[in-house]
Order: structure tokens, then C-alpha cells, then sequence
């Protein structure tokens, strides 16, 4: 009796049993995925999914106001970034101010989310309604972006997008960031 | 096997079964949420974040299930130890490089009480020592042949 090489087949067995789960679990969920996965690597979407509608924020030192949706901001992908910056849109950034100090996207500028009503008010003086602005903030689990985007459509701004991938997609793909630690 | 034994054994691949069952519904029901965790540990391409957003939920479903009505116990529980060894090491990686993310695994709503990749990584390890035991107290499913 060789008990080493029956101990030896046994966990061969229960490594290939393991390999059969990990390969039906991965199976369900390009069941479930797939269409959409291959939708976002041929470009299409960036999203495995339809986002749910934006939760409500955490409440900050000054209330943000409830703003009527006018028009909702459209997602742009990674791709589409360098030609809408180039015929000029603005990059706005909607994370907190140290995060943005820290690293943003080149030529972006700080507005975070919860900014004060007097501040929005200065970034409409400096930049006109007719300016394309792009909101991005951490990607896909920060509402941030999304909610700032509807900050600027009901202060009057008529194009507003949502780079959704944000930071994340961002530097995922190799691209620099301007700031204190890129 | 003793009582003993055999009590800590199901109390193991129970409660493992249970808190992975749970964790993988909760990242399948909202895989954008959990792309955006799994892409805030900086470690893979953007498409790679979303190819394991897509999957891994599932692998810990069909194992938690697999755990909770005592099926291949010893494939699952290792599975989920391999699994669980990539998140210590994510965890690990995150602490080292001071990246402050909160880990997502558990709650995927965006206004949660953020979780700390240290308290993130005291429970991974915590979960490691139940599939340890849940794996090494199984007992074998078929009689040794040798």
C-alpha cells in the first residue's frame, strides 16, 4: 500500500475539482457579462452595466440644493477625451481639493461637489455657459461626477459630460497626472 | 469523526459558506460598484478590473452554496483559500503603497462607513483560519483507494 501516492492523487483530484469550480463560477458570470464585457472592450460602453440612478450625497458644511434635471450630462469614454479637449472642453475635477492636489488629470481644474454656491458662481465667470465641460472624479463608485455634472446643467451650462472611468481609467491606461504625487 | 470535531467542521463551512455567499451576491448586484474597488487597488488594466468585477462574484456564489449544502467542500474551501490569498496580498500591496481605499468586499453603497485595507485585511485573515479549518476537518468524500 503507497499511502504518499494516494494522498498525492487525492489532492490532484481535489485541485481539479477546485479548477472545475473557479471555471463554471467564471463561465456564469461571462454568461451573465459577456455581451456587455465585449461591448466595452470593442469601446462601445464603458460600463459593465446601466448605472443606477445617483444616490443621494453626504451632507456637507453648506447644503447642496436639489437641482431639477434639466438634461442629463452623457458619459464620454477615455477615447473621446483628447479631441473634446482639443476643440475645447474643460476638464473639471469633482473630487475633494487634496486629491486633487495630489494628482489630476493635465489641464484640469478643482470644483469639488460640494463646492459653495459663491465658488460655482466665480467658475460661471471665468468659463461661459457655452463651454463644454467634462466632470470626472474616482471612477465608477463616486457619484461625485455625476452629481457635479448636474450642478452645472441647472447653473446654465448647455454641454456636460461625465468621464465616469475617471482617475482609475485614467491612469490605468499609462496616461500622466499633473500634481504634487502623480 | 468526534462530535467535537465534527461540530467545528459544519460551524466552519457554514458560516464561511454563508459570509461568501453573501459578499458575492452583494458585488454581483452592482459590478460597477465593485470594477471601481477592484481598480482602486491599482494593480491590473482597466479591462482586467472589469473581467474580474464580472467573474469573481460568481466563483464566490457557486463556492458559498457548494459550502452551505456540504458539496465538494474540499474543492471549494480551496478555492476560496487561493481566493482569499489574492485579496490578503491586494490588501497588503494597498497598505504598503499607502493607498487609502475602502475595500468594498462586503457593501458596495456608496455612502457605507468606509472599511480600512487594515480592518479589511484583520478580517481576510480571520476568514483564512475558518476555510483552514473547513478544508482540513472535511472529511474525504471517497474512500482512499490505496
Amino acid at each position: 500500500m503507497n499511502n504518499g501516492f494516494g494522498r498525492n492523487t487525492r489532492f490532484i483530484e481535489i485541485l481539479l475539482s477546485a479548477l472545475l469550480i473557479a471555471l463554471v463560477g467564471g463561465a456564469l458570470g461571462l454568461a451573465v457579462h459577456g455581451p456587455r464585457l465585449w461591448q466595452v472592450l470593442q469601446g462601445k460602453t464603458a460600463l459593465l452595466a446601466v448605472p443606477a440612478a445617483p444616490t443621494p450625497q453626504i451632507p456637507t458644511a453648506e447644503p447642496v440644493p436639489q437641482v431639477p434635471v434639466a438634461a442629463e450630462p452623457a458619459p464620454v469614454d477615455l477615447g473621446e477625451l483628447p479631441a473634446l479637449v482639443a476643440a475645447g472642453a474643460v476638464l473639471v475635477d469633482a473630487r475633494h481639493g487634496e486629491d486633487y492636489r495630489r494628482g489630476h488629470l493635465p489641464g484640469a481644474l478643482s470644483l469639488p461637489v460640494g463646492a459653495s454656491e459663491a465658488e460655482l458662481a466665480l467658475f460661471r465667470q471665468q468659463y461661459p455657459t457655452e463651454t463644454t465641460l467634462i466632470t470626472y472624479c474616482n471612477g465608477y463608485d463616486c457619484p461625485d461626477s455625476f452629481n457635479l455634472a448636474l450642478r452645472l446643467v441647472a447653473a446654465g451650462y448647455h454641454d456636460v459630460r461625465v468621464f465616469e472611468g475617471g482617475v482609475p481609467q485614467w491612469r490605468d491606461a499609462g496616461n500622466p497626472l499633473e500634481g504634487e504625487q502623480p | 469523526m468526534s462530535p467535537l470535531r465534527d461540530l467545528l467542521f459544519h460551524l466552519c463551512r457554514l458560516v464561511i459558506g454563508a459570509v461568501f455567499l453573501y459578499a458575492g451576491a452583494l458585488k454581483a448586484g452592482d459590478v460597477n460598484a465593485f470594477a471601481g474597488s477592484v481598480a482602486a487597488y491599482q494593480l491590473l488594466p482597466y479591462n482586467a478590473n472589469l473581467l474580474v468585477a464580472a467573474i469573481l462574484p460568481y466563483i464566490e456564489i457557486i463556492c458559498g452554496v457548494l459550502l452551505v449544502f456540504n458539496a465538494r467542500v474540499k474543492p471549494a474551501a480551496l478555492v476560496l483559500l487561493l481566493l482569499n490569498l489574492v485579496f490578503i496580498g491586494a490588501l497588503s500591496w494597498a497598505i504598503y503603497r499607502g493607498l487609502a481605499i475602502d475595500c468594498g468586499c462586503f457593501n458596495q453603497d456608496p455612502n457605507r462607513t468606509p472599511t480600512s485595507p487594515q480592518a479589511a485585511l484583520l478580517r481576510d485573515l480571520a476568514l483564512m483560519v475558518g476555510i483552514l479549518f473547513a478544508y482540513g476537518l472535511a472529511p474525504a468524500e471517497r474512500p482512499n483507494r490505496y
